[in-house]
């Protein structure tokens, strides 16, 4: 019995999967997938034009600089001084400036303005009067604001919007869409049982959301990583906890198209218009920081904020309701998180389970 | 397990219209029709049959089976139905294999089935063509085709003929009757009553949502008892037989037929009739055939629900 259930999901996977992938009204999911690729590529292409320029500098300085000697610089020290250990700045801009100094006088300021680099990182100093003033460095590769900041893109953007709304055009449309197109009857003739059907159809929508969600995750890491140069790629990689982070960051996708796409393959079953379950849930996963700490559990950001490897840290300034939604005040272990949103999903299938077997064509209602 | 298809005290609803109600029948292997105007709850006994849609009251059993276990109910029963809406991008021949894949069938008996069936409906030459693409008869030959892949017990058809050419119409009926002869159970709606006349062993007749009568076409007729039976008796001298008819007191009524070669008359008691028949001196009138003319679904349908939308 379990082998003929396997082949009819099989069969299920393979017509659903051809409708998923092509149908025209989700081509809006490929879009919100690759929104965040674009982003870093966008941003990559930035960062390159950036180290281009900085190279650029580099090259056309007196020395060959190490970013030590970049450090070497302090406050006070004169052009000279700056001059003997960094060579002559291969960009200078300067201004005078007319100080009052009383009813009648003025005093002259010169300020100048170095512009030094190593080839990836830029070093900036204000002088006034030949004294160094104002020391700025500019680090070409920062691996933790940028970890923070693919953090962020993820958590706000990918998970709480781009997997969101992608797993409820996907998983919405199982049944609903073929009510909508009056071919659902197609399924309910044939011998096999409602459940085995849902299943097959809720499978075939994990594997359409994980391929594209999964994807533009991939992609999104190879385009954050695109800038860097090799040697900061293999120290993010392999000594940053990158390549860990990578595998974290699918199987919180992973783990999201499984809880959300459950929670959505109910709210088709149960709702004729999607916007009602959509915002609902939404809302949900929205004020999860502020619910009791039982109902925290009934959903799924909650389990996945706790999986994801890199903290979003909370500015002092932030505003305490933004801080709340940053912070993840009560996490669980991973292992407790991954079993939360199992149980969430599989709670969401039963539910399905009783529906499926409820349903009617009934085509002249919808 | 019983060998019928059998509806006991069953009665839906959706929200308040009545789709049937206290619908109590025993349908026997054979080709069984059902008939009533739009809306008299044709398709909701179909779908009430097939388990698409639930009674609201009352229990179904198809074959000893219940009808909300479709992975065993539609090992034997096949639908074909009136929707018109077909999974999208599907050719004909992908539309019946996935159907067979569905049921569980290994991929390869699965494609030689579909070859036979779509054979089987003549269908070949436009099999790997869209069904979007496709006439409407051609989509009713393979919604036929889907219902028959499997070779099922248990047929259903929603108005199968709608859209076929006449030629094609007469092979559907040789197939609805071959698939009969074999032992099936073919359930048809239809609204050209000649066609159900031709090719039903029984009716079941229906008008908003109940079971007007069901039964042979002749019992049904036989029940009737305010319409007299008309009878057409062919004869040579029809004026002296209509004056000797009226010696019996079973005649009501007697008219020379249109052509002038027969006799139409009305009686209260068939059987009662036939014997005095038997009784009369002719007095050399040569009889040809006597048969009753009105035992046909067409004044059944007339005499019961009225001539709304008869298509005859």
């Amino acid at each position: 019995m379990t082998r003929l259930w396997w082949t009819q999901i099989k069969a299920v996977i393979r017509l659903e999967l051809k409708k998923t992938f092509f149908a025209k009204r989700g081509l809006w999911i490929y879009v919100v997938a690759a929104l965040p690729v674009l982003l870093f590529i966008a941003y990559a292409v930035a960062m390159s034009h950036e180290q281009h320029r900085t190279t650029e500098i580099a090259r056309e300085g007196e020395r060959r600089l190490a970013y030590q000697d970049l450090l070497a610089i302090k406050p006070g020290m004169t052009k000279q001084e700056v001059t003997a250990v960094l060579g002559k700045p291969p960009l200078v801009f300067h201004w005078t400036e007319r100080r009052p100094t009383g009813p009648n006088s003025t005093e002259e300021i010169l300020h100048e303005d170095l512009h030094y680099s190593d080839g990836q990182n830029d070093l900036y100093l204000g002088l006034a009067n030949g004294k160094v003033q104002s020391i700025n460095i500019h680090e070409g590769y920062n691996l933790g604001e940028d970890a923070v900041m693919f953090a962020g893109v993820f958590q706000f953007f990918f998970l709480r919007l781009a997997i969101f709304f992608g797993c409820l055009g996907i998983f919405m449309n199982l049944f609903r869409g073929e009510v909508l197109d009056r071919s659902l009857h197609f399924y309910f003739l044939a011998p096999i049982r409602r459940e085995v059907l849902m299943a097959g159809k809720f499978l075939a929508g994990l594997l359409a959301t994980c391929t594209i969600f999964i994807t533009s995750e991939l992609l999104q890491t190879v385009a954050f990583l695109w800038h860097f140069n090799p040697q900061a790629r293999d120290l993010y990689l392999y000594h940053n906890h990158g390549l860990e982070h990578a595998a974290v960051y699918v199987g919180v996708t992973f783990l999201a198209c499984v809880g959300y796409g459950a929670f959505f393959l109910v709210a088709g079953m149960l709702f004729r218009n999607p916007i009602i379950p959509a915002a609902a849930v939404l809302i949900w996963e929205g004020i999860n920081p502020f619910l009791p700490a039982l109902l925290k559990q009934f959903s799924v950001i909650y389990y996945l904020k706790s999986l994801c490897p890199v903290e979003i840290p909370v500015s002092p300034g932030t505003p305490g309701l933004f801080a709340l939604l940053i912070s993840n005040a009560d996490p669980v272990s991973p292992p407790l998180a991954i079993i939360g949103i199992l149980v969430v999903a599989l709670l969401a299938l039963f539910v399905s389970s009783i529906q499926v077997r409820r349903m009617e064509i009934n085509y002249t209602t919808e | 397990m019983s060998d019928r298809i059998i509806f006991e005290d069953v009665s839906k609803f959706y929200g308040e219209i009545l789709g049937v109600n206290r619908v109590n029948l025993s349908i026997p292997p054979g080709i069984t029709s059902l008939v009533g105007p739009n809306g008299s709850g044709k398709t909701t006994l179909m779908n009430l049959m097939t388990g698409l849609v639930k009674p609201s009251r009352g229990r179904i059993e198809v074959l000893g089976h219940p009808t909300d276990d479709p992975e065993n109910l539609f090992k034997f029963v096949g639908y074909s139905t009136q929707f018109d809406a077909f999974p999208k991008g599907l050719t004909g021949f992908q539309f019946i294999y996935s159907y067979l894949c569905l049921s569980g069938m290994p991929l390869q008996d699965a494609e030689r089935t579909t070859w036979q069936t779509i054979e089987r409906v003549n269908m070949v030459d436009a099999a790997s063509r869209k069904v979007a693409a496709y006439s409407k008869g051609m989509r009713q030959r393979i919604r036929l085709a889907q219902a028959l892949a499997h070779n099922p017990k248990v047929l259903v058809l929603d108005e199968p003929l709608n859209g076929l050419d006449p030629l094609a119409r007469s092979e559907m009926i040789a197939l609805f009757r071959a698939s009969a002869a074999e032992g099936c159970y073919v359930i048809i709606s239809s609204h050209i009553l000649h066609e159900v006349d031709v090719i039903s062993d029984q009716v079941i007749l229906l008008s908003n949502g109940y079971v007007v009568a069901e039964g042979q076409i002749q019992s049904v007729r036989s029940e009737i008892q305010e319409h007299p039976t008309q009878i057409l008796i062919r004869c040579d001298r029809p004026r002296e037989l209509a004056a000797k008819l009226f010696e019996s007191e079973t005649t009501i009524e007697a008219s020379i037929h249109n052509d002038g070669h027969g006799l139409l008359l009305k009686t209260r008691d068939a059987d009662r009739f036939y014997l005095a028949m038997n009784q009369l001196a002719l007095n050399g009138i040569q009889v040809e055939s006597i048969a009753p003319a009105d035992d046909d679904v067409l004044s059944v349908y007339e005499y019961l629900i009225g001539n709304e939308e008869v298509v005859r």
